[in-house]
């Protein structure tokens, strides 16, 4: 991965309006369409309900989930040095699937707490998968994948050992979101995945420097004075933070942290400060096509969002591994 | 020397593979004796499967609640020598040995108890072990109903199946009957645009393969989601809230306790139309499914019914 001289940064900021520019394109297409005909010029009652109360809150929460979700992947990419590491595959979205559920059934009535055992379920996947993967002789692509594997097998061992006790009534629902399912977004959930969408992103943006020095080498970086060990607990907290507020809010959505930040760096170079900002907006693009997809392809029925992305994640996934 | 290895462990792979296949060549699966010397008669299931069966059946397992309710209307409950933990109905069920629930059947268990046919629905996996019962020459007959004509063809075979033929028209002709006051009654009433809610969240309800569909036609009522392909599928909350209800029936569990919120403005929730239907009632194409019929047809024209 090369790091771009200063001088990209004017295409940098021309590719970043553009980026823009088609997220806005997006939100409005994604708005036009559902499995309802809406004539948008003499709106009733209903409509204004259906286009209001259903269809908006869907596709902010599917942008917020997409921007999370990318700029997570794209942190712990740059910060474990390898393209592989995706919150779907090192099982940090199953850790924050668990604390979901386990919030569903301790304390069912109390809705905040999901997205923060989520967040607790995230950040201990992380640092399991990170414990297993590092080795004396350092991280390779092999040991953090089998390590993901391995969380991910598990935690999802552990939930469909939770299904099995539970009644089956009570967590029926959760095998459909355990997929990625954006269909019972509400504003509420909207408000608090963008709030921790754009606070992330402003954070790990601003690692984005000390990220660019650790890609070259923990060791390198710590000689130019970056605080490895502060930058890693900070990349660690806020993408656990990021998967988990996603997580709760909408499901397991997988592959967005792989394909997107990919992406930008075959479009941009892998400069930090470009890449992180620049998967936000593109997750969101991404996100927001996926479950337009899921929304109208069997309408009125409905497709799981994480079945779209995972059939275009899955090979692109090959592609990485085959690459690399 | 690696490579030296690899090859002794690549061929001693293939010497136990080799071994398994000749094995499993030789191994003669211990049949049971349920065809060979027995007469057999042939019946034809939902699938279309033409399937030999003794001509006297002793024993029978049911890998579904509804089928193990049929069993018992026809008065041959005493015949089942296996059934799911989901089967709660009649009481009898609970001294039956369980075979697991009905999506994941324990196999052995059921070849264990040595039965000389297994009644399942679709809405088992059946795919998963059918071929182990064709093995053991145990036969299997699949339900699949799809109408209220269905059911009461399922009931007719079943009877047939445990030999209470007569038993099986009787019932039938009682629940027939019991239809035909309820259509009688509601004839003459506009229908009701009903919406079927199975899961507030998720907003599953039934499309136009159900049953359910059928009895809510018999009961004065229309479904809303009669076109929706498939039997069960999961709707989109706009088109939900574009259907306007004018009831909304629930099956009753605890993750379906009230509307969703997609139907917060239709005419079922501002006139308080919403009936709860007990889950295990309405999700079993069974003889009590004619309870079901008369509890919506009484919910959606209580005036028919003074």
């Amino acid at each position: 991965m090369k790091v771009p001289s200063p001088k990209s940064q004017v295409p940098g900021l021309r590719f970043g309006v553009g980026l823009l520019l088609l997220l806005a394109f997006t939100l409005f297409i994604a708005v036009l369409l559902g499995s309802e005909k809406l004539s948008f010029f003499e709106l009733n009652e209903q409509q204004k309900a259906i286009l209001f109360d259903i269809r908006l809150p869907r596709v902010l929460l599917g942008a917020s989930v997409g921007a999370s979700l990318a700029v997570a992947g794209a942190s712990l990419q740059s910060l474990l040095r390898n393209p592989l590491a995706e919150p779907y595959l090192l099982g940090v979205s199953n850790g924050a699937a668990l604390g979901t559920m386990l919030a569903f059934v301790f304390f069912a009535n109390f809705e905040f707490a999901r997205p923060v055992f989520a967040f607790l379920g995230a950040s201990v996947a992380t640092f399991a998968v990170y414990q297993m993967a590092k080795s004396r002789a350092g991280m390779n692509t092999e040991r953090l994948v089998l390590s993901g594997v391995i969380v991910t097998t598990f935690l999802s061992s552990i939930i469909v050992l939770l299904t099995s006790l539970i009644d089956a009534a009570k967590l029926r629902s959760f095998t459909f979101w355990l997929l990625g399912d954006l269909s019972q977004a509400t504003i509420n959930g909207f408000y608090l995945t963008f709030a921790v969408a754009i606070v992330g992103t402003i954070v790990l943006s601003s690692q984005a420097k000390a990220l660019n020095l650790m890609m070259i080498g923990e060791r390198d970086a710590f000689d130019f004075g970056v605080e490895v060990e502060k930058v890693r607990l900070i990349i660690f907290t806020f993408a656990a933070a990021l998967v988990g507020t996603s997580v709760a809010a909408s499901g397991s959505v997988g592959y967005v942290g792989l394909i997107v930040p990919h992406l930008i760096r075959l479009a941009i170079g892998s400069d930090n400060r470009l890449v992180i900002p620049f998967s936000a907006i593109s997750g969101a693009i991404f996100v927001v096509l996926a479950d337009t997809v899921a929304r109208v392809a069997i309408a009125p029925r409905e497709l799981p969002v994480g079945a779209v992305t995972a059939l275009i994640g899955a090979p692109m996934f090959i592609y990485l591994l085959r690459k690399n | 020397m690696k490579n030296f290895k690899l090859k002794y462990f690549v061929t001693t792979i293939w010497l136990i593979v080799f071994g398994l296949i000749l094995a499993g060549c030789r191994i003669e699966i211990p049949k049971s004796d349920n065809l060979t010397n027995a007469p057999t008669r042939e019946i034809t299931d939902d699938l279309g499967r033409r399937v030999q069966i003794p001509a006297q059946i002793k024993r029978a397992v049911s890998l579904a609640p509804n089928l193990t309710e049929i069993v018992f209307s026809v008065g041959a409950g005493d015949k089942l020598v296996g059934v799911t933990s989901f089967c709660n109905y009649p009481q009898e069920t609970q001294k039956i040995p369980k075979i697991g629930d009905t999506i994941s059947p324990n196999i052995e268990t059921i070849i264990a108890l040595k039965p000389q046919i297994v009644l399942v629905s679709t809405s088992s996996q059946i795919e998963n072990f059918t071929k182990t019962l064709d093995a053991q020459n145990i036969a299997y007959f699949v339900t699949n109903p799809q109408t209220l004509d269905d059911i009461y063809k399922s009931i007719h075979q079943i009877g047939d199946i445990v030999g209470k033929k007569e038993k099986a028209d009787e019932i039938v002709g009682t629940l027939k009957k019991r239809v035909a006051d309820v259509e009688a009654r509601t004839n003459a009433a506009d229908d009701v645009r009903v919406f079927m809610q199975f899961s507030k969240d998720s907003l599953f309800t039934i499309g136009k393969d159900s049953y359910m569909t059928d009895l809510i036609n018999r009961a004065g009522g229309i479904s809303v989601t009669k076109d929706v392909v498939t039997a069960y599928p999961q709707l989109s909350k706009e088109t939900a809230l574009a259907l306007n209800p004018e009831a909304i029936i629930l099956s009753d569990s605890e993750d379906n306790q009230s509307p969703n919120d997609a139907f917060k403005n239709s005419p079922a929730v501002k006139n308080n139309k919403i009936f709860k239907i007990n889950a295990d009632i309405i999700s079993r194409p069974a003889p009590r499914i004619i309870d079901a019929l008369e509890q919506i047809a009484k919910s959606l024209h209580p005036k028919s019914f003074e």
